[in-house]
């Protein structure tokens, strides 16, 4: 009687003590905002190894006790960044967070269980008969398992008999994935909405832009769809998804933030075991049956050949917002993010964008070549509304189709930087062998001034437009060119039109200062 | 001791198994631990422990598995220190069959057909690659035919211990039971602050709210701890004041250094962040705890941006966005702010907050200027241009300078045009004209302040004259 009394008395203010659990499965409704990697320069994004990241609203019902209670937070997604998690909508506040990465693991377990009582199991190859009897863990997971038993100390699976620890329980504190929980005291019992939002790694977005050249070969049609990859195991069901353009900048080592500190790992490793034959011969080499085993190996591969891109037409299309000094992508529909998923939406569309063709070169002044190189095919928007465009055009990588004879043929595949409204866009088509240039140092050096030539030459039959840009060298003057030059980006501009079949020329001297 | 067995049978009637959790096992007692940005914390830990008279050897289970053993200090009334010692000398199965050398074993072999069991005392005669054995007259080696064979020692040996382990041996004027205080230092844990900081472009106002995040990856927990958290770093090695190459750096987040003192516990002259209940900090956690929260602070957005050389840009280049704040008492956050870092939200159409960007702070004195970079702005851009470099002289140069600035915001904005690199090993670069006044900000930069209209243009032009 006495016994039990104790007992009630000891039981009591565990109980007391005791915080309830409260364990949110998963959000009610979630919305994912997607960012570039700052980092990642203009190209495509990677669909398996997203280097962005995303920020993640979710609101949450979930049904508090009076009291203190501790609320776990399951189903957020793995590149979570707990230091960036806010929780709001708590009626009594949040007192503490805390991101648990203890992980349940076979060494975990084992070292939990140091000191305790734990149940070694056996196995005759023989027979099958199992013995089962009780066992003390003795030493850590490092060096392998130590035990004590009724019979004496013994190393864990240094016999050569099939051997396994059982557990009659999980060590406290470990889980199974690093999990976010917040403490709160409700001041009565109540069902709360919580909005949690957090940063989380394992995300990118890019624009992918496909320009199809008219038939006219002055306009183009300008379509762009936004691309976003989830590169988490956790999706993201009927969630409001937005994507953001621009650079944000980013301090912090996400990747580090998200990392789970290496789980300890357990290596049974028994007493040397070297026998009297250990020093056995190397291994034969590999037999001519088994080369052609690894050979059998065959790859098939297979061009698809690229659809007609008279696409279907879109019917939503991602609703432009402004955010601060940032643009802002709403999706305008619910749409599933998918776990290990990427997903398209159109993102602009432009039709009958006049655009400007011409050849482009920029040259070193002083450094001239000599050989034939081939200019690159240009085409220049501007991205103004009278001009057929007038919209942020975030960065990402353009398509650059043509129609010949009914088809569409990839001309160029290239990459575009953000560009703002008002801003001159360009498009980089390609090299053309067709249109080429050389840069030519003329003989003779009269005292301080050198002289030089540029020539253009064009294969095709039709006149076309060149720029010709050259560096200003420090130090140096113009002097004579045969043609006023113009300027652009801070260099000389030589522009002019090369008429079919034909060429230019373009000769300047060079002085250089006292 | 008989209370104890009953009260052991108590636990084992009361609780199902799984409740026995490992707090209640943790051999630590009165746990405060202090802990600085610099992945460092200082541990006490007041454990009540008998003491008999005469020489004793104290054993510390639970310290951090980290423990800098060179750093305990250990105090109990009517006690001396007579040694102190780290044991590292770990159990494992190789370490048994090491130290069963010489001393006689139980063998248990298992008869592959049968599974009958078969035992012999054998004594091991030498650990060296394999294991030999002595059996009766003849001489084996371990499991030499690879059947199974197990091997049975009477007890661990002394001195092998599952973890490192810290002792003491103290010599006590008295015996009983007294309290005994152990102090040691430990890395592995460490912490910075996390700002939430929402901004409100339109109406100029900031809610800030600042996270103590604290990271335990000591490899122990610390039961209930009072903890102490210290905004600074101890022994971190001389900042060096100068740059490389005697070229003044760019000014960076702290714009003016605070002169205010917050209304926070010091210790010298680090501000102090206790934690205002004990609370548990278990190993590979990542603790957050509010420590400040202020709402409708002034705050500006602006623009910079820094041409590091006198040269040109092929493209435009975006400005930095920045958000502008004190730190005051007087106008601004009125607190000082322990380093870390400030993710910026700001509200979207709907209303829902979204994150533009975040930046560092270190640790800043109340009453301080800081002007954080979120990010770059998509909108208003800069294209400096060189639009001629002539030689005048063997060590002198002139630069006209061209800055096209376009803004596609519908709103005017004012920006901050640095122009930087005018004192690279001991030039001296004056500005000869300029089409509208600068502020030398030192030898290297000078600054314009640059009204730009809506979705408009705007062109900065300067003469620069560089002697060396």
């Amino acid at each position: 009687m006495r016994l039990i009394l104790a007992c009630l008395l000891l039981a009591l203010p565990i109980a007391a003590q005791a915080q309830a659990i409260v364990t949110s499965a998963g959000p009610e409704t979630s919305s994912v905002t997607v960012y570039r990697d700052p980092d990642r320069g203009e190209g495509g994004i990677s669909a398996s190894f997203p280097t962005g990241f995303a920020l993640i609203t979710e609101t949450r019902r979930i049904a508090l006790p009076a009291g203190e209670s501790t609320v776990r937070f399951e189903g957020v997604a793995d590149g979570m960044i707990a230091v960036s998690a806010v929780v709001t909508g708590l009626p009594g506040g949040v007192v503490q967070k805390n991101r648990d990465a203890r992980l349940l693991s076979p060494a975990a377990l084992l070292d939990g269980s140091l000191g305790n009582r734990v149940h070694l199991r056996r196995t005759s190859r023989a027979t099958g008969k199992v013995t089962d009897q009780d066992a003390i863990i003795r030493s850590g997971p490092d060096g392998a398992v130590v035990l004590q038993t009724s019979e004496g100390v013994e190393a864990l699976r240094c016999s050569g008999i099939p051997e396994s620890l059982s557990y009659d329980s999980v060590p406290a504190g470990l889980a199974a994935r690093p999990t976010l929980s917040v403490t709160t005291v409700s001041p009565s019992a109540t069902s709360a909405l919580v909005t949690l939002t957090y940063l989380s790694t394992g995300f990118d977005w890019g624009a992918n832009y496909v320009a199809k050249v008219a038939k006219n070969g002055r306009t183009l049609d300008l379509f762009a769809w936004l691309t976003v990859a989830n590169g988490n195991a956790s999706g993201f069901v009927d969630a409001q998804l937005m994507a953001v353009a621009g650079r944000v900048n980013r301090e912090a080592d996400y990747d580090s933030l998200v990392e789970n500190a290496p789980s300890p790992s357990l290596h049974l490793q028994c007493w040397p075991m070297a026998t009297t034959s250990t020093d056995s011969p190397p291994p034969p080499p590999m037999s001519a049956s088994m080369m052609m085993a690894d050979m059998s190996e065959i790859v098939v591969t297979a061009q698809r050949r690229n659809e007609s891109l008279a696409a279907a037409p879109v019917v939503k299309m991602a609703k432009q917002e402004e955010l601060g000094d940032l643009k802002l992508y709403r999706v305008p529909m619910r749409v599933d993010v998918n776990a290990h998923g990427q997903k398209q939406v159109a993102l602009l569309q432009k039709s009958a964008v006049p655009f400007h063709l011409y050849y482009a070169a920029k040259l070193w002044p002083l450094d001239p070549g000599d050989e034939s190189q081939p200019m690159a095919k240009t085409l220049r928007m501007q991205n103004r509304a009278n001009a057929g465009l007038g919209l942020p055009l975030p960065s990402g990588g353009v398509a650059l189709f043509e129609q010949a004879d009914g088809e569409s043929l990839l001309l160029a595949n290239s990459d575009m930087r953000d560009h703002a409204i008002g801003e001159e866009a360009e498009i980089d088509a390609g090299r053309s062998a067709q249109v080429r240039i050389r840069h030519i140092g003329v003989a003779g050096k009269d005292g301080t001034i050198q002289s030089f030539r540029i020539e253009v030459t064009n294969a095709l039959d039709k006149p076309v437009p060149v720029e010709v840009q050259l560096a200003r060298p420090d130090g140096y003057s113009l002097i004579g060119p045969s043609r006023t030059l113009g300027e652009k980006d801070g260099a000389w501009l030589w522009a002019q039109t090369v008429p079919a079949n034909g060429k230019a020329e373009f000769a300047y001297r060079l002085k250089e200062d006292r | 001791m008989k209370f104890a067995a009953n009260m052991l049978s108590c636990i084992l009637v009361t609780l199902p198994a799984t409740a026995l959790a490992q707090d209640a096992t943790s051999a630590q007692g009165d746990v405060s631990v202090t802990i600085y940005n610099n992945n460092l914390a200082l541990v006490q830990d007041v454990r009540t422990l008998p003491i008999g008279r005469g020489v004793n050897r104290v054993e510390f289970p639970d310290v951090s598995a980290q423990i800098r053993p060179e750093t305990v200090s250990f105090a109990a009334d009517g006690t001396a220190i007579v040694e102190q010692n780290f044991d590292f000398d770990l159990l494992s199965p190789s370490k048994l069959m090491e130290k069963a050398v010489g001393q006689v074993v139980t063998i248990v072999r298992t008869n592959p057909a049968t599974g009958a069991e078969t035992r012999e005392q054998a004594r091991v005669l030498a650990v060296n690659g394999g294991t030999v054995l002595q059996i009766g007259n003849r001489i084996e080696v371990l499991r030499d035919d690879g059947l199974p064979v197990r091997v049975v020692f009477d007890k661990v040996p002394p001195n092998l211990r599952p973890r490192p382990t810290l002792s003491v041996t103290v010599e006590s004027s008295q015996a009983g039971s007294r309290a005994a205080s152990l102090r040691y230092l430990t890395p592995g844990l460490g912490w910075s602050a996390d700002y939430v900081a929402l901004f409100d472009a339109k109406a100029g106002r900031i809610d800030v709210q600042g996270w103590i995040t604290l990271t335990n990856s000591t490899g122990t927990t610390y039961a209930n701890a009072r903890t102490l958290l210290v905004a600074g770093e101890v022994g971190a090695s001389p900042q060096s004041y100068g740059s490389p190459y005697g070229r003044p750096r760019s000014p960076g987040s702290l714009r003016k250094a605070g002169t205010e003192t917050a209304n926070r516990e010091r210790l010298g002259d680090f501000y102090l962040y206790p934690l205002a209940a004990r609370t548990t900090i278990a190993d590979r956690q990542t603790k957050q705890v509010s420590f400040l929260d202020v709402q409708g602070v002034p705050a500006k957005a602006g623009y910079e941006y820094r041409n590091d050389w006198l040269n040109s840009s092929e493209d435009p280049q975006s400005f930095s966005s920045v958000v502008k704040f004190s730190t005051s008492g007087n106008g601004g956050l009125g607190d000082a702010l322990p380093a870390g870092t400030v993710r910026f939200y700001m509200k979207d159409a709907s209303g829902a907050p979204q994150f533009i960007g975040e930046n560092a702070v270190g640790h800043t004195p109340m009453g301080s200027e800081l002007v954080l970079a979120t990010g770059e702005a998509f909108d208003v851009k800069v294209q400096p241009v060189v639009e001629k470099r002539e030689k005048l002289g063997e060590y002198r140069w002139r630069t006209t300078m061209r800055y096209d600035i376009s803004n596609a915001k519908p709103e005017a904005v004012s920006v901050d045009l640095t122009q930087a690199g005018l004192d690279w090993v001991n030039s001296d670069t004056r500005i000869v004209s300029e089409s509208q006044p600068s502020k030398r900000r030192n030898s290297d930069s000078t600054v314009w302040s640059v009204a730009v209209p809506a979705n408009g243009r705007t062109t900065v032009s300067a003469v620069f004259d560089t002697r060396y």
